[in-house]
């Protein structure tokens, strides 16, 4: 359990998860209009959330990413980055389990058109990608707990 | 609470992150172009009226004009004025929203009605049904859009008006038609099948920004 939460370990998980969120969102930054489709596409958000949540979870993501990255906040941004992980994988198994084929939206927006079929291996892709960045985000949070005070 | 700054305890930090979010995002999206820029408090809405239910299909004859009959031979023909024909696609009064046939796409591009493309308008420049406006529902200046259109060509509320996107479960020209309903018009005809479908008939595009 040790070598797992050694700060050698640590520090590069950070920047590896940081760099992840920090890709993801470029795309989404410069193009709200797409993720505000991608999101609306999903049917779970109110249609008052969509517009709002395309505009500032983006420049969420990169500041945490930022923030990891850099050594700074890293408790807070990687709780930030757990939440959407959660977030984010709720809402892909929700579609799974519908068999509604929502375009995931993390990294490509728009692209070519995919048949329903590949969305939803995609769609499992996905949720196996971002359980895996739980564990990540996991194991910045049990490195850096503050130990009790007596 | 300790309130010095920088925040020294996570709870704190992560309120500080969503803070800069929020107000870099908003900013960003206030210089950002009309294309690439979201209205905070527009909510993408597509009409009840069949949104998601079956086509509903009118059979292409009734949607033509009415056959003149021919006059007898017998009877010398009046000079009267030629009756102006039908429209080929009259309003439905109970149902202002309906889907439309590839067949019956391609009789109101030949019966010169107006086509609205309500997809971005980057894939629009890429390619569009030939003579449609562009109408780009998810991009901000898509109200400037539908204001030059009814501007330039001063459509009647009763005419008819083909709106299409990227045809499967796009769902971007319903959204439109929620627009145009709220602007009055009545007669408002979805392609279902999209751009996608029109070029697959081989029916006549047009590349290049919006007219």
């Amino acid at each position: 359990m040790k070598r797992l939460l050694h700060p050698w370990l640590t520090v590069r998980t950070q920047i590896a998860l940081g760099l992840v969120f920090v890709v993801a969102a470029l795309g989404k930054v410069a193009d709200p209009p797409a993720f505000a489709k991608a999101i609306w596409n999903y049917q779970l958000f109110p249609a008052w959330s969509v517009h709002p949540v395309a505009i500032v979870l983006p420049w969420l993501e990169i500041f945490c990413g930022l923030a990891l990255c850099l050594g700074l906040w890293v408790r807070a941004a990687t709780s930030w980055l757990l939440a959407l992980l959660l977030a984010f994988t709720v809402a892909l198994s929700i579609n799974l389990a519908r068999h509604h084929p929502v375009d995931c939206g993390c990294f490509h927006l728009g692209g070519p058109a995919k048949t329903e079929a590949e969305r939803l291996v995609d769609l499992r892709w996905a949720i196996l990608r971002d359980l895996g960045l739980m564990l990540l985000a996991a194991q910045i949070l049990l490195a850096t707990r503050q130990p009790r005070q007596e | 609470m300790d309130l010095r700054f920088p925040p020294r305890t996570p709870l704190l930090q992560a309120f500080a992150l969503a803070g800069l979010a929020l107000v870099v995002g908003t900013l960003s999206n206030v210089v950002a172009s009309g294309q690439r820029r979201l209205g905070w408090l527009d909510s993408p809405q597509a009409p009840s009226v069949a949104a998601h239910s079956a086509p509903t299909v009118t059979p292409p004859e009734a949607l033509l004009p009415a056959p003149v009959r021919p006059a007898p031979a017998a009877t010398p023909p009046l000079p009267r004025p030629t009756p102006k024909p039908p429209p080929a696609f009259p309003p439905d009064p109970t149902n202002p929203v309906r889907e439309i046939t590839t067949a019956q796409a391609w009789q109101a591009f030949q019966a010169k009605a107006l086509f609205l493309d309500a997809r971005r308008s980057a894939d629009f420049a890429d390619g569009h049904v030939a003579g449609a406006w562009c109408a780009p529902v998810w991009e901000a200046d898509v109200d400037t859009q539908i204001t030059i259109f009814e501007a330039t060509t001063k459509p009647a509320t009763q005419d008819p008006l083909v709106l299409y996107c990227s045809g499967g479960d796009c769902e971007d020209s319903h959204m439109l038609a929620g627009k145009l309903l709220k602007l009055g018009y009545r007669n408002l005809l979805i392609y279902r099948g999209g751009f996608p479908d029109w070029v697959e008939q081989g029916r006549p595009v047009q590349r290049g920004a919006r007219p």
